[in-house]
This record gives C-alpha cells, sequence and structure tokens, in this order.
C-alpha cells in the first residue's frame, strides 16, 4: 500500500497524549514538510473537535483536516441534537470509522484525548489501519519510533497534571532531536472538566538532555529548565 | 435509429478516459498543461493584507506566456494567488468565487475569507491532488485580515507570511530574514514586492513582472505589474518580410463585391412598391 | 550533481520489482551556436548554467579558444563539457610541441571526432559546434553530436533553445520558405555586421521564450588573416583577443548582458 501521494504534504510528526487522575495532556511538534521542505514551522496539530475532546493529527495534512472537519461537524451535529456534550469515545469512534472505512485512500495516524462525565480523562488512539485501542498513554508519528523506551521506562500510573506536562514535553523534546521530520515548537493543551488549557514551549526553550560534552558544556546539569508558558489563543 | 446522447451532466467530462488510456499505453505521449511554475506570496500588515506573484506561465522549459495574470479575483475583498496547472487555478478560483457570489446573495452578508478557504480546500481534497491547483489565499472581513496557503491534495495552513510554487524558496528566504509584525503598508508592499523578485531572478520557472495586490479595509488595490524588472530589449534587425516572399502554388482573384440585379414584380420602379410602405432603399 | 533515483516521487508497489540507477549526466542547459562567413567566423553561446529550475552560476563560459583561429563552444553536461575542452587543448599542445604549428581547423574538426567516438559506449553529454577559419582563408563551422558525427555547415545552433534557434537560422542564413524578389538571389554569404546583428537577436530572442537560456552572451569573432575589421566598427562590448596588428588571424570577444528571469 502506498501511503503518502507524490508532492503530498506530510506531518512527519511527533505527537502524544497522556491521561492523568483529573484529565489528559496532549502535545505535539509543530513541523510540516514537503519532502525535504519545511512549508510550515508553527503548525499547530492538536485539533479541538469539540469542548473537551482533542485530536492530535500524523500522517497526510489533507487527509487528517478533512477527517478532523468531518468529525468536528458531526459532534457539532450530536450535541444539537441530544443536548449533551459527546463522550471522547465516541468522537473517537467517528474518527476509527471514517480512517477504517476508507483505509485504502487515507494515510492518517490518529490519537483522540478528552474528558468527558462518563469515563473522566481518555486516550484513545488510532493508527493506520483504523484499529481503535483506548490507552493511558499513547505516542504517534513518525518520531514516536524513537521514544517508545523511553515512555515505557518513564511512565507511571497515579500522575499530576504538572508530572503529566513534564512528561509528555520531555518525551517530545527526544523524539524531535532524533526525527529529522519532526521540529520547531512544542505544543501542548490540558484538558480537564474545568477546560482546556493551552501550552506553548518555543524551540530555543526546549528540554535538553544528552548532545555530546563538546555541545552542551560542562555546566549543563546546573542549568533549568524552562517552564512551559501559557500560549495566545485565537478565538 | 440511434440518437446521440445530448444530455451534458456538470463538473467534469471524463468521456475521454478510455481512449487517452488506450492512446497512452501506445505510447502516444499525454499533452503537457501549461503550468504556472511560479512564484506567489502573501503577507499579512497592520490592518491588512498584500498578495503577490509574478507573471511567467512555462510549458516545459519553453515560456508559454511573459505576462500572466495569477492574482485571481475571488470577491472584491478576497483575492487567491495559484500555482501549478494553469487551468486548474483558472478554473477552481472561477467557480469558487462564483458560488462565493452566490453564497454572498443568498445569506445577505459578504463571505469570510474562512468560507472561500474551506470551499477550497473541499473541492481539492475531493480530486484528491488531480486538480492540481497551489493557492495563496488573503482577503478581508468581519473578523480582520486572513492569509492562508492551500495544497493541491486540500490542506491549509495560516500563517502571517506564505510563499507557494517553484519560486517559494527563494520568495521565504526574503520574508524569514526581512518580516516583522504589524509592518505599516508601503513596509508590507516593498517585502512581497522582494520576495518576487527573488524568486523572478532565482527560479527558472518564474520571471518577468511583479503583480501585487493590497487588500485592506477601505479597498482593494489591485496593482498590475507593480514593478517590470525584465523589459525587452530592442532587437538589432527588422524582420519584415517584402511581400510575396512567402512561396505559392495557385493564385486566384476573386471579386467580392456582389452585384445584383433587382426585378420589380409589381409596381413601377422608384414608386412606392406596396401600400402604406415606403419604397425599400435599394441604395 | 547527480541523482540516484530516476524520478523524485517513486511510487511504492510491493508486488512490482523496482529499478534504481545511478545516472551520471545532467542537464546544465543554454544554447550556442555558430555561423560561417566568407572570411570569418561567429561563434556565441549563453553564460548560464542551470539545472532543474535552478542558477547554478549566471557565469560559466561555454565557448573556448582553442588557437589563434579555432573556437569551441560546447553545450550539455557542463562536466562533460569542461573536461572534453581541457582534453582537446592538451592534445593542441603536445600537436604544437611536435610540429611548431598550430593544427588546422579541418584537422582539430576530425581529431574532435575520434576523441568523441572513443567514448562511444560512456559518451561525453555534449553537443560540440567548432568554428574558425580554415587554411585556404574561409570561414568555417563544424557541428558534431555526442558520438562524434560532424559536418561542416554554415550555421548551426545547439543546446537547449536549437529548436528555436535553428529554425530562425535556417530562415535568415539559409533562406528556407524564403523566395527572392524576380531577377534577383539569395546571397551565400552576409556581411559580418549583419551577422553579429543576427546571432545578438537569437539570443534575446531565446532568453525572452527559453527559461535556462539568459544572464549574457559571449561571441567569439575570427577574422581571416588580412581581412579588415569591416563590420566591427561601432560595436560597443567587444575586446581583440589576438595581438593587435598582427599580420595573422585576429579575435574578438563580444559580451553583452542578457535578461536575468
Amino acid at each position: 500500500m502506498q501511503r503518502l501521494k507524490a508532492g503530498e504534504v506530510n506531518l512527519g510528526t511527533s505527537i502524544m497524549a497522556v491521561q492523568f487522575d483529573k484529565g489528559v495532556v496532549i502535545g505535539a511538534d509543530s513541523r510540516t514538510t514537503t519532502g525535504s521542505y519545511i512549508a510550515n514551522r508553527v503548525t499547530d496539530k492538536l485539533t479541538q473537535v469539540h469542548d473537551r475532546v482533542y485530536c492530535c493529527r500524523s500522517g497526510s495534512a489533507a487527509d487528517t483536516q478533512a477527517v478532523a472537519d468531518i468529525v468536528h461537524y458531526y459532534l457539532q451535529m450530536y450535541t444539537q441534537q441530544s443536548g449533551i456534550p459527546p463522550p471522547v469515545h465516541s468522537a473517537a469512534t467517528l474518527f476509527q470509522k471514517l480512517c477504517y472505512e476508507n483505509k485504502d485512500s487515507l494515510s492518517a495516524g490518529i490519537i483522540v484525548a478528552g474528558w468527558d462525565k462518563e469515563a473522566g480523562p481518555s486516550v484513545y488512539n488510532i493508527p493506520l489501519g483504523g484499529g481503535l485501542f483506548r490507552q493511558p498513554w499513547a505516542i504517534g508519528g513518525s518520531g514516536s519510533t524513537y521514544v517508545y523506551g523511553y515512555c515505557d521506562a518513564t511512565y507511571k500510573e497515579g500522575w499530576g497534571e504538572a508530572e503529566t506536562v513534564e512528561f509528555v514535553k520531555n518525551t517530545l523534546s527526544l523524539a524531535m532531536s532524533r526525527d529529522g521530520s519532526s521540529g520547531g515548537v512544542i505544543r501542548m493543551a490540558v484538558i480537564t472538566e474545568e477546560g482546556v488549557q493551552r501550552l506553548f514551549v518555543p524551540g530555543n526553550e526546549l528540554p535538553r538532555f544528552w548532545e555530546g560534552k563538546e555541545v552542551i558544556g560542562v555546566d549543563q546539569e546546573k542549568q533549568s529548565q524552562p517552564q512551559a508558558q501559557q500560549m495566545e489563543v485565537e478565538v | 435509429m440511434a440518437t446521440p446522447n445530448v444530455y451534458r451532466g456538470t463538473g467534469f467530462d471524463f468521456s475521454n478516459h478510455n481512449r487517452n488510456e488506450f492512446l497512452s499505453n501506445k505510447g502516444f505521449p499525454v499533452p503537457k498543461a501549461q503550468s504556472t511554475g511560479t512564484t506567489i506570496v502573501g503577507c499579512l500588515f497592520k490592518g491588512g493584507v498584500v498578495l503577490g506573484a509574478d507573471t511567467r506561465a512555462t510549458a516545459g522549459p519553453i515560456v508559454a506566456d511573459k505576462n500572466c495574470e495569477k492574482i485571481h479575483y475571488l470577491t472584491e475583498s478576497i483575492r487567491c494567488c495559484g500555482a501549478g496547472t494553469a487551468a486548474d487555478t483558472e478554473f477552481t478560483t472561477a467557480l469558487i468565487s462564483s458560488n462565493l457570489e452566490l453564497h454572498a446573495l443568498s445569506t445577505g452578508r459578504k463571505p469570510h475569507v474562512v468560507t472561500a478557504m474551506t470551499m477550497l480546500k473541499q473541492m481539492l481534497f475531493r480530486y484528491q491532488g488531480h486538480v492540481g491547483a497551489a493557492l495563496v489565499l488573503g482577503g478581508i472581513d468581519a473578523t480582520g485580515p486572513h492569509l492562508f496557503t492551500i495544497h493541491p491534495h486540500g490542506s491549509t495552513d495560516k500563517l502571517p507570511y506564505v510563499t507557494m510554487g517553484s519560486g517559494s524558496l527563494a520568495a521565504m528566504g526574503v520574508f524569514e530574514s526581512g518580516w516583522k509584525a504589524d509592518m505599516e503598508r508601503q513596509d508590507a508592499v516593498d517585502i512581497v514586492c522582494k520576495a518576487i523578485e527573488a524568486g523572478i531572478f532565482n527560479d527558472l520557472g518564474s520571471g518577468s513582472n511583479v503583480d501585487v495586490c493590497v487588500i485592506t479595509p477601505e479597498g482593494t488595490d489591485m496593482m498590475r505589474n507593480y514593478r517590470k524588472p525584465n523589459e525587452r530589449v530592442q532587437k538589432e534587425r527588422n524582420y519584415k518580410f517584402r511581400p510575396g516572399t512567402t512561396a505559392w502554388k495557385k493564385e486566384t482573384i476573386r471579386k467580392l463585391v456582389v452585384e445584383e440585379t433587382v426585378t420589380y414584380i409589381s409596381g413601377n420602379a422608384g414608386t412606392t412598391a406596396a401600400e402604406g410602405g415606403d419604397a425599400m432603399d435599394t441604395s | 550533481m547527480s541523482d540516484l533515483m530516476a524520478h523524485p516521487y517513486h511510487q511504492y508497489h510491493p508486488q512490482q520489482p523496482q529499478q534504481r540507477q545511478f545516472n551520471p549526466y545532467t542537464e546544465n542547459g543554454g544554447t550556442i551556436l555558430a555561423i560561417a562567413g566568407a572570411d570569418f567566423s561567429v561563434i556565441a553561446g549563453d553564460t548560464r548554467q542551470s539545472e532543474g529550475y535552478s542558477i547554478q552560476t549566471r557565469y560559466a563560459p561555454k565557448v573556448f579558444k582553442l588557437t589563434d583561429k579555432a573556437v569551441l563552444a560546447v553545450n550539455g553536461f557542463a562536466a562533460d563539457g569542461n573536461m572534453f575542452v581541457k582534453k582537446v587543448k592538451q592534445r593542441l599542445e603536445w600537436y604544437r610541441h611536435a610540429h611548431s604549428k598550430d593544427m588546422p581547423l579541418r584537422a582539430i574538426a576530425r581529431m574532435i571526432q575520434t576523441m568523441l567516438y572513443a567514448q562511444r559506449f560512456f559518451p561525453y553529454y555534449v553537443y560540440n559546434i567548432l568554428g574558425g577559419i580554415e587554411e585556404d582563408g574561409t570561414g568555417a563551422v563544424y557541428s558534431f553530436d555526442p558520438v562524434g558525427s560532424y559536418e561542416r555547415e554554415a550555421c548551426r545552433a545547439a543546446g537547449a533553445a536549437s529548436a528555436l534557434v535553428q529554425p530562425f537560422l535556417d530562415n535568415q542564413i539559409y533562406f528556407k520558405n524564403q523566395t527572392p524578389a524576380l531577377g534577383s538571389a539569395h546571397p551565400t554569404h552576409l556581411p559580418l555586421r549583419h551577422v553579429v546583428e543576427l546571432v545578438i537577436d537569437s539570443f534575446t530572442g531565446a532568453t525572452e521564450r527559453h527559461i535556462e537560456v539568459g544572464d549574457s552572451l559571449e561571441m567569439y569573432i575570427v577574422l581571416a588573416r588580412g581581412r579588415s575589421l569591416q563590420g566591427l566598427e561601432g560595436l560597443k562590448d567587444v575586446r581583440e583577443l589576438s595581438t593587435p596588428g598582427s599580420n595573422g588571424e585576429r579575435l574578438f570577444v563580444l559580451r553583452k548582458p542578457l535578461k536575468r528571469d
């Protein structure tokens, strides 16, 4: 199966979503490429499909935008007709149906995450073929292959918001440093019952890990890790 | 008796598809479409948006049009630069322009730039990249100035400065080094012009003149051929051919003035021919 | 310069075998042309070198002085062209050492043929046009294909815009598709000034309609022994390469800017 069409815009991506006690933290890099050219270095791959439901997009930019737009439309219809916000599972199932039934013409790897009254926080992974898997944490995109080991070794159940944000930030920074198709800035969102908080880490303030003594210098340990800052959100 | 089918559906006509596939399997080359191997750019500034384009159209390595127009009209306050297959950019923008006009008429409001963007991306996505239009969309609506790029497969980006086409890398170099937030109108026009010129001189697919379009709440200023850095030089010789230069095999001279003899069936020539009517003027 | 893949976007079909091949050749654009007069020869080329849609340099000479009376224009794959000119010059120097004189034009032409054909199965990807003055004092142009087939002609255009320039030359030099006025005939040789103007117009025209042609024009003019400078007077940007006032053949170069878009 050919995954990407000739000349297509690619989200050769690092995306991530992690559940914690009160909500979910989702994050993504910001790089969009056509071949070796960076078509957008500040992309927002975290797309809101409802008040408390987001998706992280990887694969073809056109395909994932189209699928997210359709799901966004269905969820609006759902709320109008039933009068209640949709469960995350319903949103994830819609994504799954679209991805599975059109698997031959789509290249989309999507992580759906959010909060709802029934299940609380939840994360669903929808990989390339159109499967649907609920997971406590999920990573995706080309950069994710570099950090499965890190996630397995680091993730613990029962974290709070601050620890989870640090985990997402560190994981994405590691993935972005190894994967040439990922990079730029880190965009994140914390989705809880109270609302959605968007976070932003500029490219020159990413968490740094081992890069070789020549690059880092000896005093690296003393450097304080920068905090994530509030992102400006367009209404 | 079999009658020819005169029904024509809307949209594309695929009736030649099988024949053409047969022909190309036989080794018959597919005709190449004219493309606008192009530099197109857009840039937001304080209170408005500037679009820019070069004016060269190519068919392979040959310059097909030295002064074509690549900034297309969508509505009075929304314009769209097109790169890629020339016919695709012209027809998609014309179709969306028509639909936006109908939309404006039925809603009684001015269309939003996102509406134009959504219509374009949904059409391009439906054709899965076969409609080869790469677009820079810019305009002003009730919510302010907006700027988008739309790729042939239907993906969109919203950015403060954008470039597309074969000269996009040269043009992006200018923006990445010189762009500032909230520029004045003239500064924005200058950087757009500089970006297009970078494409014209460094990308072989782009050339000739610079078109610039400034859209503000006060109105749209389409500056066709804002810069002409590649004027034709005077030729050294005159290539006028003496009458009779072209060889001929046969000469016939036809008289084009037709002479008619009018015979009056009733009445006399020069008098009233019929009752209640005047004589026909045959002069 | 060289590309490891035949096509930029390779379609992947798991069932079908994939073919990959190293391609050592590229096409670097540009155009060359030469016209022979009765007692002079004009050899010209643009100086743009490109690959794909990018300009590698705006000044890469394609026309080279070989001897006092021979000029070679090379067009196609630039790396092969430069190497070929280098080897031709080396052979001509050996000849000078062996015979204490320059190789005659017709001999250079035959030598180029053998040098090209020696590479019959791994050819130099270049079109050569040799211009200059024969031993009998006539202007001459020899044109070659990449593997050494050659002929002497009155004019020839080669390279990216050859399909645009050659028909123009056929019409203006050979007077193809032009019937002479009753009781007159077309000239067999055109005067130098006329030829220079045709060459300039060929290149300004090719620059307008071919994306790989432009930046600047470099034109070499070789005059036969004892010929006057008639036709060069009033021409701007002309420089003499031979010793002024020498009684041998005289060589001039004319450089002119072309459009850079």
